[in-house]
């Protein structure tokens, strides 16, 4: 899929919040004084181009600046995105994702970490009033994270789209985008940005599933319990997407029923899925994931997943999630 | 296994209740888990169990187990076993 492909994908969305602007577009823009915030090497990469003033900290925007720049991955984004809905509701926010996949810098939703979960936050409060790609970024993405991006991108469309809460509308949008992200590779691709936020805003008008429920339920064990192998939510999401599909053909017709309906290639997903599955990465959550089964039962997004999950179904993830 | 011994089972799978929590009485004000989360689990649940998906206004309007199995009998599913 080309560049121009995607513009027009994300023509339907250009009068909502928030406004996807291309670089050149957000530097026609008068943004006043503008505060940028970010790890140092992105917020110089952002400065090459754009006007601005390095902040530290967020509290260095109390009370001053018209506009701030957020730069970094979905964490960095959603913490800026409260922070401006609960101290500076009046500022101008534009969001540059450093990496696809969370879709954070297109979407009302705010994830936290909070003592021993995830909480998540909704509300059109939260939603930045401009996205923009700073292709320079990608330069020091390395692959791995890149290939971990593109998994995330893959759950959000793939669990929105077989959400009991999507329509038939939000199915078509995602089927649309996913027969396009499959054209992509599963690594460092520009366009993946573009159909990466278009997957997030998907989901957001239904759900996700069981592959965020297993995210964000083993994401802080793991990275306590298992501190050096760089765990995080777009691993998890890459690694859990192929033992959830197979989970979820098992269990129920929906899956065929629904691929076959918006005339998706199931093979085809489901080998995009087996390819950023890791048997290494397989083998090492295993025990946690038996040991937090409970909580992740618990979570609300597996509680929408397409099928039912049950204190049982831990069983498939055991013995019969790979072939 | 028979429709009320699959329809019991789900209710506790989904309500993450012990056995000696369930009955046919039993009611979404009695229930703290019986969300509006659960209410999507169980249309999910009531689909793959018995093959009939409730329609959203059909999902909301059930309160206690009694109604689902009202619903399901509507839709030519037996409970007289």
């Amino acid at each position: 899929m080309t560049l121009s492909a995607c513009s027009k994908l994300r023509e339907s969305h250009l009068a909502t919040k928030p406004i996807a602007c291309s670089l050149d577009e957000l530097r026609g823009l008068d943004l006043g004084s503008t505060a940028v915030w970010g790890t140092p090497s992105r917020v110089d990469t952002v400065l090459k181009h754009l006007d601005g003033v390095c902040i530290d900290m967020l509290e260095e925007a109390r009370n001053s600046f018209d506009t701030l720049i957020v730069v970094g991955g979905g964490t960095r984004i959603d913490a800026a995105k409260m922070w401006r809905a609960e101290r500076r509701p009046d500022l101008r926010l534009v969001a540059i994702p450093s990496v696809w996949g969370s879709g954070a810098e297109a979407s009302n939703i705010v994830v936290q970490n909070a003592k021993d979960k995830k909480e998540i936050r909704i509300g059109d409060q939260y939603l930045p009033d401009i996205r923009c790609v700073v292709l320079d970024l990608l330069d020091s993405l390395p692959e791995e994270s890149a290939r971990f991006a593109c998994g995330d991108a893959w759950s959000h469309a793939l669990e929105g789209f077989l959400s009991p809460l999507a329509d038939d509308s939000l199915r078509r949008e995602l089927s649309d985008l996913m027969r396009a992200m499959s054209e992509l590779p599963l690594g460092k691709h520009p366009d993946w940005f573009e159909l990466s936020a278009r997957a997030c805003q998907g989901q957001a008008k239904s759900s996700v599933g069981l592959v965020h429920g297993i995210a964000h339920t083993l994401e802080r064990p793991l990275q306590i319990g298992q501190p050096g192998y760089g765990w995080g939510h777009a691993r998890l999401c890459a690694l859990f997407l192929y033992p959830v599909a197979r989970f979820n053909r098992q269990a129920s017709d929906v899956f065929e029923t629904l691929l076959a309906e918006y005339e998706l290639d199931p093979d085809l997903l489901m080998n995009k899925m087996h390819d950023l599955f890791s048997i290494r990465d397989y083998d090492l959550v295993l025990k946690p994931l038996e040991k937090h089964w409970a909580q992740v039962m618990r979570d609300p997004c597996t509680r929408t997943n397409s099928a039912l999950v049950r204190p049982q179904s831990l069983a498939f993830f055991i013995d019969r999630a790979l072939p | 296994m028979s429709n009320h011994e699959q329809l019991r089972q789900l209710i506790l799978d989904i309500l993450l209740l012990g056995p000696e929590e369930y009955s046919l009485e039993l009611c979404r004000d009695q229930v703290e888990t019986w969300d509006s989360l659960s209410v999507v689990s169980i249309a999910v649940g009531l689909n793959e169990t018995f093959g009939y998906h409730p329609t959203p206004s059909e999902a909301t309007a059930i309160h206690c187990v009694n109604d689902v199995i009202s619903l399901l009998e509507a839709k030519g599913i037996s409970f007289g076993d």
